[in-house]
Parts: structure tokens; sequence; C-alpha cells
């Protein structure tokens, strides 16, 4: 629902008020090079969502120019959304970093350092507090941003050189409840499937998910099958906030927040019941499982576990528009399609209980047989573009290891070191500090210096103001290393200016099990260098300081490398050959030369290179495509479930209870707050918020409120609301309209503003499995406190 | 097709955005009113230039689509219930932005997405000639 043109004038009124009070933009223009205007054309990745969308890089005269999709990539068609046209901008934009800037005291001004010096104090300060306090008083906090060889090194040198398993990063805060959902309903992390089965699919199940713009060019293949095949493909939308995705559902199903596990349960009864279920699947490959102990019952058990979720019961719990008819319908159609394929991202995952709810939407696709056939899947879309392939299967999170071993498993462990060459038992046997017990352990005073890299926990931490408290403290060390200021180096001692990729080299993987490489096509801005070469330098340091060889030893084997491409390759074929070597997601066919072979890079697993060329394996677990599964089977089925958490190799269909948010509504704090991503920009907006046409776009976080809230509340279009939870509050301006359900406010994330950062409302309950925040769910309170006003956009300078 | 963004992005239309505009900086009191002589004097001079009539730094952080549903209501419809409206493919993706604004967008900027249709791009025509913007049909019409 648009504006009136009433509003709309009133609204243009409050706008064109400021425009005399003096307003400076966050960026300066420049002239923009016509797209064809180039010297040559390099091809990579995009790193502005987890889709992976293949392009090349205009330069001309050693400067990046253009942007242009790769018709024949099979992520993105050749298209691409408007912060892959556009990132080109950020590589000579005037604020990038390009000195080391240091501070003894945070609160004292930076002061630019030569990088000898700059790693040296690193250096000392890491090793300083490894000495007096202990192992586990350092850590690492990463990104699904950096590559996956910055990844792989700096775990490298923590787990390895330092010793410790504190090694973390933003991937917790968005897809650690998809991992914890694959394992333990699969025995694997990662989707079976890919993104070529939505040409296949014939009904698309999208929960929890805006992915029209947190995934756009993914969703425009969606709405190309839906548009193309009005009658023959479904689409159902679960989410209590009708989007932009909303647009191509044949039902949209809204519901209170929080209570889409009941709806979720409640067609595993109609499937049950009705007996749309595939019982030749179910017994080839399937046991059903309950509680901690994983005890195993059979399908009566389940039947009558899911007489609590009745249509009509679920219905009573869930609100909003859902009827027993409709999630009647919802189960019929994803029972009986041909091919169903269930799509979502952070509103299953960023929950109290992400992994249940994971796993209730694996339950329908194993009862159903929906999976493993072509255009079937169920398949979790990654928020990062290095989230799968640089944390989760470099080992980028505290109790896993690189090549998806558990850090607690000794074994493992040992393998891991023997390929390293250094001492059994080098490694410490238990997992390090989760990001939300991380940044309370800073809080605590427990840890004396962390490196952050490419990442910004001061915005994206949820309940942000209580970890920026901890990250203020004078006897926490702060490392950043960035390529813009951010709320994050606004709190650092230390702020080390990096390449942006396209500026070195390195492989992204993206959601769908493929890794693609990105060549190094200009050079960094003066000054600025890649984590690679800063982390070996780094590390070299480290080891004199502690006089410990086996530091010295993990970066061994680069030493001397060229940094912009020599080195990143030793450390991908370190990592490749050693470490995946065997697991499932091997990727020693994936080369550096096979991969620059290739238009969009290679599909794990891909043992060889023969197979790698071929593009790798689309389906997993499928005999006669994964040749893991054709090597790995025990009997002669079709499907093989080879994957390293379920030793009975058997899908797990669990019974799991419907539990509401941590932070339900009350008297005193009435609505459902909930947050998410607009399609004009990239998570906190220190890239995004710096291309003109982006930042023009969507230049400040609004609140979102339901038009029945807003008319008893009395708050119009544009007026100034205040969201207050039990953490914090913000003040935007308003946007009526009926995307959420009556009793729930739902506000964009990006905006660094302090008045408009919404993660310092949030709350920072976690999954206990999978440890991930529920950023989605908190109750507040909203006010009217003013009119509309004119405000400015706002980044870190 | 090759005129029609011409005719609907007419003085005439632009002369709605004024109207508005004028409704707006008159809430303002008098003292403004000369600066929507400029604004009209520079977005007459504008229209004849081909480029977007001149609005504030504030009002330039609008989505283009808030006063196109007023001032080319027919075209944002068009666009909206488009593919590229429903895949939230923006004005600014083709046309770009104030300082680089194209009313017509070369080629090049349809083959960031779409270079793989270069290949049936007849020499000559534009794309949305087979192509009529703001829905952009994909059989030749």
């Amino acid at each position: 629902m648009g504006l009136s043109r009433r509003e709309f004038i009133k609204r243009t009124a409050a706008l064109t008020a400021a425009s005399y009070v003096g307003l400076e933009l966050p960026f300066s223009m420049q002239k923009e090079a016509k797209a064809a205007d180039v010297d040559k054309w390099v091809r990579g990745s995009c790193r502005l969502c987890g889709v992976g969308c293949r392009l090349d890089l205009g330069v001309k005269n050693g400067k990046a120019v253009a942007l242009r999709g790769v018709p024949e990539s099979r992520t993105n068609l050749g298209y691409l959304c408007m912060k892959g046209m556009l990132f080109y901008k950020l590589m000579g934009h005037p604020d990038r970093l390009t000195k080391p800037l240091y501070r003894e005291k945070k609160t004292d001004s930076f002061k630019e350092i030569s990088w000898d010096e700059a790693l040296d104090i690193a250096a000392k300060k890491f090793a300083g507090a490894v000495t007096a306090y202990g192992n586990d008083s350092v850590a690492y906090y990463g990104s699904g941003q950096a590559l996956t060889e910055e990844t792989y090194l700096f775990q490298k040198v923590m787990r390895g050189g330092l010793q410790t398993n504190n090694v973390e990063g933003n991937p917790r805060l968005c897809m650690a409840s998809a991992v914890g959902g694959y394992l333990t309903s699969f025995g694997a992390d990662e989707p079976i499937g890919s993104y070529s089965d939505i040409e296949k699919s014939h009904c698309f199940f999208i929960v929890g998910s805006n992915m029209a713009e947190a995934h756009p060019v993914i969703f425009r293949r969606l709405m190309r099958r839906k548009l193309d095949n009005p009658d023959k493909v479904k689409v159902i939308n679960v989410d209590p906030r009708v989007s932009p995705t909303s647009r191509i559902a044949d039902m949209h199903m809204q519901f209170k927040p929080g209570t889409d596990l009941a709806i979720l349960n409640a067609m595993a009864y109609v499937i049950v019941n009705e007996k749309l279920y595939d019982e030749k699947f179910i017994n080839d490959y399937a046991v059903f499982r309950v509680g901690k102990e994983k005890k195993q019952v059979d399908l009566a058990a389940y039947k009558k576990f899911l007489e609590d979720y009745t249509p009509e019961k679920a219905a009573a719990i869930c609100g909003g528009n859902i009827t027993p008819e409709k999630i009647r319908t919802a189960a019929h159609w994803f029972a009986k399609s041909p091919a169903t394929m269930s799509l979502w991202t952070m509103g299953v995952n960023q929950r109290k209980r992400g992994v249940w709810a994971n796993n209730l939407i694996h339950n329908l696709h194993i009862l159903t047989g929906q999976l493993l056939k072509p255009g079937a899947d169920s398949f979790s879309l990654t928020g990062q573009p290095n989230a799968c392939g640089g944390v989760r299967e470099g080992g980028g999170l505290c109790h896993i290891l690189p090549g998806h071993r558990l850090v607690k498993i000794e074994k493992l462990r040992n393998q891991v070191e023997q390929a390293w060459g250094i001492p059994k038992g080098r490694i410490p046997p238990k997992p390090g500090y989760h990001t939300v017990a991380m940044f309370e352990a800073i809080n605590a005073g427990k840890i004396k210096a962390i490196w952050i890299n490419c990442t910004s926990p001061a915005q994206s931490m949820p309940n942000a103001d209580k970890y920026r408290k901890g990250m203020s403290r004078e006897d926490c060390f702060i490392v950043v290393t960035d390529i813009f200021p951010t709320k994050t180096t606004e709190l650092a001692n230390l702020v080390l200016p990096t390449a942006f990729h396209f500026e070195k080299t390195g492989v992204y993987g993206c959601t769908e099990r493929r890794s693609q490489l990105t060549p190094k096509a200009i050079d960094p801005p003066k000054g600025a260098k890649p984590e690679v070469w800063i982390v070996r330098e780094w590390a070299l340091r480290l080891a004199k300081e502690l006089n410990d060889p086996v530091i010295k030893q993990c970066v061994a084997p680069f030493i001397g490398k060229e940094e912009g491409y020599e080195l990143p390759k030793a450390i991908w074929d370190e990592y490749t050959q050693k470490l995946t070597k065997n697991r499932d997601n091997d990727l020693r066919g994936a080369t550096y030369d096979v991969l620059k072979t290739m238009p969009d890079g290679v599909q794990w697993p891909a043992p060889t290179e023969d197979f790698a060329k071929k593009g790798g394996t689309v389906k997993k677990f499928v005999r006669g495509i994964d040749p893991i599964a054709d090597k790995e089977a025990k009997d002669d089925k079709p499907y093989q479930f080879y994957g390293p958490a379920h030793k009975d190799r058997k899908l797990w269909i669990w019974l799991r209870p419907y539990k509401g948010p941590a932070e339900a509504p009350d008297a005193e704090y009435p609505f459902y707050l909930s947050t998410g991503r607009i399609i004009d920009h990239w998570h906190t907006t220190s890239m995004t918020g710096r291309i003109p046409e982006l930042m023009r776009a969507n230049p400040y976080a609004y609140v979102e409120v339901n038009p029945v809230d807003a008319k008893k509340l009395g708050i119009k279009p544009g007026d100034m609301v205040e969201v207050e939870s039990r953490r914090g509050k913000n003040i935007l301006p308003a946007k009526v309209y009926e995307g959420p359900i009556e009793g729930m406010v739902f506000v964009y994330w990006h905006d660094m503003h302090e008045d408009r950062m919404i993660n310092r409302v949030t709350k920072d309950a976690y999954d206990p499995g999978s440890k991930e925040p529920e950023f989605k769910i908190c109750a507040c309170r909203i006010k009217r406190v003013s009119g509309p006003k004119p405000l400015k956009p706002y980044i870190v300078r | 097709m090759k005129r029609r963004w011409k005719y609907c992005c007419s003085a005439l239309v632009w002369a709605g955005v004024l109207s508005l505009c004028t409704l707006s900086f008159a809430e303002k009191g008098t003292s403004v009113i000369s600066k929507v002589s400029q604004a009209a004097n520079a977005a007459i001079k504008a229209v004849t230039q081909e480029t977007h009539p001149e609005v504030s730094e504030q009002e330039k952080l609008m989505p283009c689509f808030e006063c196109h549903k007023e001032a080319t209501p027919d075209i944002e419809k068009e666009w909206y219930n488009s593919r590229h409206g429903i895949a939230n493919v923006k004005c600014y993706q083709c046309h770009g932005t104030f300082e680089n604004m194209e009313k017509e967008p070369s080629d090049d900027r349809c083959y960031v997405c779409h270079a793989g249709a270069k290949n049936h791009t007849k020499p000559g025509k534009a794309c949305w000639e087979c192509h009529p913007a703001h829905n952009f049909p994909v059989k030749k019409k």
C-alpha cells in the first residue's frame, strides 16, 4: 500500500524543509564510465549476498569502472541486482582506509603508523595477552565475506599457533541454525540440491525469507518459473510480514511471529493423517527420533506426537490469517506437487528454536520424499558470499575445523595437526567461545586481545549497546581489518587497511556448495594489503615474540610467496588437497587452474580435476551424480547418506514441539519487533552507503507499522516513532502499510545512525543448539514522538 | 515506441512534479516562492536537455517511484507490474541517478544484466524498440 497523495505531499513538505538547512551527503559523486569503455574484463564473483552471482569487472587504466553479469553462469544467468551492478564504485572510493591507524587508548585519537609498527604492535599485544592471561584470552572474529584463504589462515594461526579455538565469525549470526538443521536431519551440512532445481520445481515453499530483497537474483529465477508457468507452479509464502517476495505467492500464510513451528508440525499432521507421505522413501531412508538422547521411535509415536498440532489447534496458536483449511491446502500442495522446493533464511535461522524450525522443514521433505529428485530440495539460502565456503567449510567457527571436522573429536584434530605438520595435541580439545559468549567474555574482561576481520559487530550484534560497552574497555585490545571506517573501527585500537576482493585473489563458496575464484584485477589503494599477507607477517612476529617455532610452522609453507596470487593459491592448495581430502566437501579437483577455466566455479564434492571440470556435484547423495555416493555406497539403493554426523546413514525425522520466542509481547511491551534487509543495502551500509544510487534509494531505516496499529496510536506516514525494548530504543520515521501483521513492527537493520540502529533494541537470546541469536523476534512498545522530520543519511567516516 | 518515453516525460508531466513541489514549498511560506521559480526554470531547462528537473539534495533521497507514482503514474504502474517491477529492478538501475541520468538509457545499461541478448540485437535498433519500456515483453511485437 503506497502513500496517498495527501500523505505524499506532507512527506515532501517535510523533506523539502530539510533542503534549506544544508545537507552534506556522505559520498562524493564521480563521473561514471560507460560500461563498454574498458581495457579488459576480469571475471569474478559478487560479494553482496550469498547467491554467488558471477560478473565481469571492467578495468580501465588500472581502475575499476564497470560491472556486468556473466550469462553462462549457472548461478545468476547473467542477471545482477543493483548492488552487483555498482560495487565497482567502492574500489577507488576516497573513504578507503589506506594507512594503519593506532591509538594506545580508545579515548585517544588515531595516529597513522607504518605497517612494520602496526604488525609489531599487533604481535606484542596478542603475545602479551597469551603470556599473561593464557591462550584463551585472545580471539578472532571473522566474516562470511572474507575469502576462504583468509578465514583458513586466520584460524590456522589461532588454533595451531596460539592454541585457542576462540575462532568465530558473523555466520554464527545468520547460518548456524541451518548448519544445525542439516547436520541433525540429513547428517551433513549444506544443501543437497542446487539452484538448478528452481527451473524443475512445481511448488515453492518460501518460509522466513524475503528473498526478493535479500537474494534478488535467485528470486528472479523463481519469479520467472512462476510467471512462465502460472498454473503449473504453486508458491506458498510463510511469513508474518507481507514482503516483496509475497508478490509471486499463490498463498501467503501470515501468523504471529514465532508460531511457525506449529504450522510446520500441523502440515506434517495433515501429511501423516491423510497418508500423503511416501512410505517407501521413509522405510528406505528415514528414522524418527526424539529428544537430546536422539531416541529412535516409530511412525505411530510420531503420529501421536502430532496430535497436538491438528490444523485447528495450530490455527488457534498462530492467529493471523492461518486457518485449518489453509494449512491443509499448503500440505496438499507441498506433498502432491511433482517436485517441491523449500527456501528459507533468517526468519527461520535467527530464532531461539532455529534448529528445530530447520528440522521441521526438513521433516516435510523427508516425509513426502520431496528430496533428491530434480526440482525437489530443502534449500537454505545463505546470507553471505562465503559463509558456506570460508566459514562452514574452512573452519571459521569455534567448534569446527576445516573440512567439516568437529573440534571435540580427537581423531579429527589429529588429522588437521598432521596436515599442518604441527605436534599432535597442539589444537586444544575444547571448542572456543561462540559469538555471544565471545562478546560476553569481552564484557567480563576475559578476552584481552581480539582481531575483528571484515565485519562490524558493534552494529551487527543484537543488543548492541551491551557489547559495545565491553568493546570500549581499555583492557581489551581490538584490531580491526577492513576497507572502510565502521562502527567497529570506532572502538578499535589498531585499524589495518585491507584490499577489496578483485584487489586480491581468492575463493568464495556460495549457497549451493559452489566455489568460485575471483582473481586480482587491480591493485589495492596504496597502503592497503590483502589479509593473507597481514596474517602471515603477523604470525612470523608472533613466533618471535612467544619464541614458539610452531607458530612459524603454521605459515612456513607460505613464506616468500607473492601476495596477490601465489600466496592465496598456496593456501587454497593446502586447504583443498590436505584438509578436504576424503571429506564430504572434497574440493581437491577445484584447483585454481580448474576454477580459472569455469565460468561459474565448481560444486563439491569434486574429488578430481576431471570431475570438477564438468562442474562438480549438482545433487549430493545421489548415485551416478555424486562420486562420493558411488564410492561410499553400502547397498544398491540410489541414495546414499554418507554424511559424517549420522552413523546410521539415515535421514532423521524429528519430533520437535512448538516453542515460542524468548521474549513475547506483554502489557508493558505489547508489540513484536522484527528486523530484516532491504534490497539496496548490504549489512551495515559501510559499503552500500557509499554508493550514491544505493544510499539515495534507501537513505534511512524506517519502522513499518500496520495501518490498524498506526490508527490506534495516531501514527501517520513519515511521523517519527519511538521503538523501545527492555534494552534500548530507536526513533525512526514510520512507513504505514499492510506489511507486518497487526501487533508487529518491522525495522530494516542497515542504518548506522545511533537513533536508527535497530540492534540497540533487538534481543541477544540465542538458540541453545546453534547459539544463533533471535534477531527476528523480541517485544517492544512504540509511540509517536512527532510529525515528519528532515533526516540525514549517515555513515561513519 | 521510440517516442514513448519522450511523450511520457514531456514538460506537461514535469509540470506535475513541479506542482507538487510548489505545494510543498508553499507550505513553508512565501520566502521559498522564489526558489520554486528557480526550480521551475531549472526544470524547464532540464527538460530541454533531457535530464531530470532540478530537485533539492533532500528530495533526491526519495525513492524515484514515490514522485513518479504521481508524476508519471502510467509508467510507474507499467513498471510495477512488469518483471522488472516484481524483481525489484529499480528506476536508477536503467536510468542512473541524478548526476548520470539517461532518460533513454543506452543499450550498455541493458547489457549489464542482459549481455547474452547482445547477440540478437539488430544494428541501429535500441533494445526497447522491440521490448518496449517499461513492461519489456520478451516476445517481439
